[in-house]
């Protein structure tokens, strides 16, 4: 597949029509068959990968070996071995078993902030856009003033307000992610709303809410997506540096950003304490990324 | 009574630690109507800042051992020290202030390894026989920084000053005792006291009363004498870059070290850069870069080898060890049961073995640590663990429900308690293992504990210092003598309360046996009295014992001389110096003097 980025929407050669309005290229027809044999191979990996994320999420004692709480008094910082595959923490607790408990809580964190980062984003950088004059001016710069803060300390006040957990986590990271989604909705919106099919649909006199929804929103996010994508990793990653300041999620949660800081003082003695919470950290933001992409290729009509 | 070998000290400390005074007939005490009730009042607010006290680390008789050659020591250069915590003031009522207080302020007496103090400031004293009046003779050759002679005049106005909300924790040592100062000629001064307090010179050698000019604290502003204090010590504060650095400049006219200092005259260094690094690995990290040449606070995981490399010395400080201290006002733990459940329901001794690879003693006392003239091991041993007599004490407190987690229920309610910790400020992240095992492990009696680690923020706001905002906290108090208990366990009251005490505990008893260990008028009856104490809160059991705090040090070999003070376990420099004229060549010297040389 030769996946090409697109910062604006094709419109394919064939494209048919509907009630006499050019189609906007959204949505794809069906991926055929003849596709998945022409995934690329780190599609495949990116796959079987993610699938384990959700076996981790959803069923963690299948993949677990040891109880994540569990501690070993006699063994603590015990190295990688047959036993214990990560080797085992300052507890003497199972590394390998911890990472794999603490997915439901980071996959939470990275898909929750996400989902909230885009949708305020949605709302806020598309009422900008259509809103008129007035209305862009005010989300603008209110925008603006959201960028100026550093996304960690406008977490951390929240955090300081109502406390640490996972929740707040998501809404703190989300919080701060938005602002940067909401400037980028807006331009694509924008963009596209001044667009041949969007005005051919406007002179047809389709309802607002049907074009925005039809035709604006679905042409203007879809070259969001491999961002997005990026940003559940980067919400992780945000989420343990929170943990790491403190604002993390409370002892002994397995959460991969609680892990990371949990670890730090061992880095030199104990260097799987932070290597592999950081690979799953790493591999879960390069999963996203990979399918995100695949699968905003893969609508684009590329074959 | 059993009272142990003081784990720093090969043989006990001698009981003398209480009173090193000779008695005389003087009883010229007038009493101030009032005082004693004013005393407890200073030591309210201030004193819950305090409750979080220093930290450390050490190994048996090493402490304030000489790390150093003793050849004709080179002079000059900048010494480069890593701390784990910075300060608020260079002077304060935190034991970190403390730290840095010592470099800078005389004290009119000086601890010793063996729990006694020797003159300093103060040449020498006697008590009365009603024990109401202290009179202290003063060196008539000392000076402060300004030119301020250090006489009888400006000890009593630093009395006063420390108990006037000066010295948040000085008064929470003294409030209810002192009663006022009086100056009989330029080198004697009378300390008058309310009520008879035994410990009262061991408690003068910690530097919560470290003397400053009178004249620099009532012409310059708060702040000024926050982040400059100006006293007669060693050394002066020349810089503070928050966040990175003190940096502190030889005092040239220094000639009156204590007693038992390791030279006279001034300090061998021009100077010390006293720098923040919080994170241990960094810190130890910058000693094995040679960017420092002596660090505090090395992290558990490399003490075996610091052993090995380096000059290490580790000290087990006095005082209240790292507890688990529980509410007894609200909530689960005001059932005397469950509390001593709680305390025979983990292994505490496995757990910190293995927590801190090691490298710190547990403490099983919640009152006093090992290294306490007057700590009484029997009294602290009354928790082994047990798991069986915990569940006992469980069922029969009512606690005989289970849910599906193995947590206890009891009328629909579960065993659930919430405590809290200040991390990195209070608790290391060793003792932040520590605490996660004691978790763990206390699953198995049917507990559900909550962790709720503080920020630094959090842990200073005191939002976490109400009855009704935890089951148990975590904290160590510093203190050369029992005369801790004081502190930490006299109830509150409307007029005096006493955010000290942590467990909220308000015990008509206990306080009755700690106030006549103060007061008693033999160091046998001290200690005997005391001891007493310790049983009674044993029964209780207000508070768990973890593990002793603990101070280290780590010096290169490019320098010699530096040792723990034994009062608090703080770092001296003014006997310090470079081993060699290339260490102290190569030696970066003042910030300030850099950015001119680049400039």
């Amino acid at each position: 597949m030769t996946a090409q980025p697109q910062s604006q929407p094709r419109i394919p050669a064939d494209a048919g029509t509907t009630g006499g309005v050019p189609a906007a290229p959204h949505p794809a027809g069906p991926v055929q068959s003849a596709t998945w044999r022409r995934v690329p191979v780190t599609v495949w990996i990116a796959g079987v990968f993610a699938g384990l994320l959700l076996l981790a999420a959803f069923a963690p004692g299948v993949l677990a070996t040891h109880d994540p709480r569990a501690i070993t008094l006699g063994s603590p910082l015990a190295a990688p071995s047959w036993e214990h595959w990560f080797g085992t923490d300052q507890s003497g607790r199972d590394l390998y078993s911890r990472i794999v408990h603490g997915t439901t809580q980071s996959l939470l964190i990275g898909l929750g902030s996400a989902a909230v980062g885009v949708g305020l984003a949605v709302v806020f950088g598309s009422w900008a856009a259509l809103g008129g004059r007035w209305a862009d001016a005010v989300i603008g710069r209110a925008i603006e003033v959201l960028f100026a803060f550093p996304i960690l300390l406008l977490a951390m006040v929240f955090i300081a307000v109502y406390g640490p957990s996972v929740q707040t986590l998501i809404l703190a990271v989300g919080l701060g992610i938005a602002p940067g989604y909401a400037r980028m909705v807006r331009a694509q919106v924008m963009s596209v709303r001044r667009s041949g099919y969007v005005q051919a649909a406007q002179a047809l006199g389709h309802h607002p809410g049907r074009v925005l929804a039809q035709h604006i929103l679905p042409n203007a996010l879809r070259p969001l997506l491999a961002v997005l994508t990026l940003g559940i990793g980067q919400s992780i990653v945000w989420a343990s540096g929170l943990a790491f300041l403190g604002f993390g999620v409370a002892p002994p949660s397995p959460e991969w950003g609680a892990l990371l800081e949990a670890g730090r003082p061992y880095i030199i003695e104990a260097w799987w304490l932070e290597i592999i919470p950081g690979l799953a950290v790493l591999a879960t933001a390069l999963t996203a990324t990979v399918l995100g992409k695949f699968v905003e290729s893969t609508l684009e009509g590329e074959r | 009574m059993n009272t142990p070998p003081s784990p720093n000290a090969p043989e006990n400390r001698p009981v003398s630690a209480w009173q090193t005074a000779t008695t005389t007939a003087s009883s010229r005490a007038r009493r101030r109507p009032g005082a004693l009730t004013a005393g407890i009042a200073l030591a309210v607010g201030s004193a819950l800042v305090l409750s979080a006290c220093s930290s450390g680390t050490a190994g048996p008789q090493e402490q304030a051992a000489l790390t150093g050659s003793a050849t004709e020591p080179v002079q000059g250069g900048v010494l480069e020290y890593g701390h784990l915590q910075e300060p608020n003031c260079i002077f304060g009522g935190w034991i970190q202030e403390n730290f840095t207080a010592r470099q800078v302020l005389d004290n009119l007496v000086s601890a010793t390894e063996d729990g006694s103090v020797v003159p300093w400031i103060a040449t020498d004293w006697e008590v009365s026989e009603d024990q109401l009046v202290w009179t202290l003779t003063l060196r008539d050759d000392v000076h402060f920084t300004d030119g301020t002679p250090l006489d009888a005049e400006a000890v009593a106005y630093n009395f006063d000053y420390w108990m006037d909300g000066g010295n948040g924790t000085a008064a929470a040592h003294l409030g209810g005792f002192y009663d006022h100062s009086e100056v009989v000629d330029a080198d004697t001064v009378e300390i008058h006291l309310s009520a008879p307090f035994a410990p009262f010179l061991s408690t003068l050698s910690q530097s919560y009363f470290g003397l400053q000019s009178p004249t620099a604290l009532q012409t310059r502003t708060v702040e000024e004498n926050c982040t400059e204090p100006i006293g007669s010590g060693p050394f002066t504060v020349k810089d503070w870059k928050r966040g990175e650095y003190i940096e502190f400049e030889r005092n040239e006219d220094y000639d009156w070290a204590p007693e038992n200092a390791r030279h006279q005259g001034p300090a061998y260094l021009e100077g010390i850069r006293w720098n923040i690094v919080p994170d241990g690995t960094s810190r130890y990290g910058s000693l094995l870069a040679g960017e420092m040449d002596a660090i505090g606070e090395v992290p558990a995981v490399n003490i075996a080898e610091a052993r090995q490399r380096y000059d290490f010395t580790q000290y087990i400080t006095p005082g209240r060890p790292v507890v688990i201290n529980l509410n007894t006002e609200r909530g689960i733990f005001t059932d005397q049961a469950v509390r001593q459940a709680l305390s025979h329901a983990t292994d505490r001794e496995a757990n910190i073995e293995s927590a801190f690879l090691g490298t710190v003693p547990f403490e099983p006392s919640g009152y006093l640590s090992q290294s306490t003239p007057g700590y009484d091991a029997d009294a602290a041993q009354q928790y082994p663990f047990d798991l069986e007599k915990a569940n006992e004490l469980l069922d029969g407190a009512g606690w005989t429900g289970r849910a599906e987690d193995g947590t206890r229920i009891k009328d629909g309610q579960r065993l659930q308690v919430k405590i809290v910790y200040g991390l990195n400020t209070i608790v290391t992240p060793d003792g932040n293992t520590a605490i996660q095992n004691f978790q763990e492990q206390a699953r198995a009696a049917g507990f559900d504990i909550e962790l709720r680690p503080l920020t630094p923020s959090e842990n200073f706001s005191g939002a976490y210092s109400t009855p009704d905002s935890y089951d148990g906290s975590v904290g160590y108090w510093t203190s050369p003598h029992a005369g801790i208990l004081n502190i930490n366990y006299r109830p509150s009251t409307e007029e005096a309360p006493n955010g000290a005490n942590t467990t909220f505990l308000d015990n008509e008893e206990v306080f009755t046996t700690i106030q006549q260990a103060l007061q008693a008028p033999t160091d046998a009856e001290v200690t005997a009295t005391f001891s007493e104490a310790q049983y009674q809160l044993s029964e209780l059991a207000p508070a768990i014992g973890l593990y002793t705090q603990t101070n280290t040090l780590a010096v290169s070999d490019r320098v010699s001389g530096l040792w723990l003070e034994p009062a608090q376990g703080g770092p001296i420099f003014h006997d310090a110096h470079f081993t060699s004229e290339e260490a102290r060549d190569s030696s970066q010297g003042f910030s300030a003097a850099n950015a001119e040389n680049e400039g």
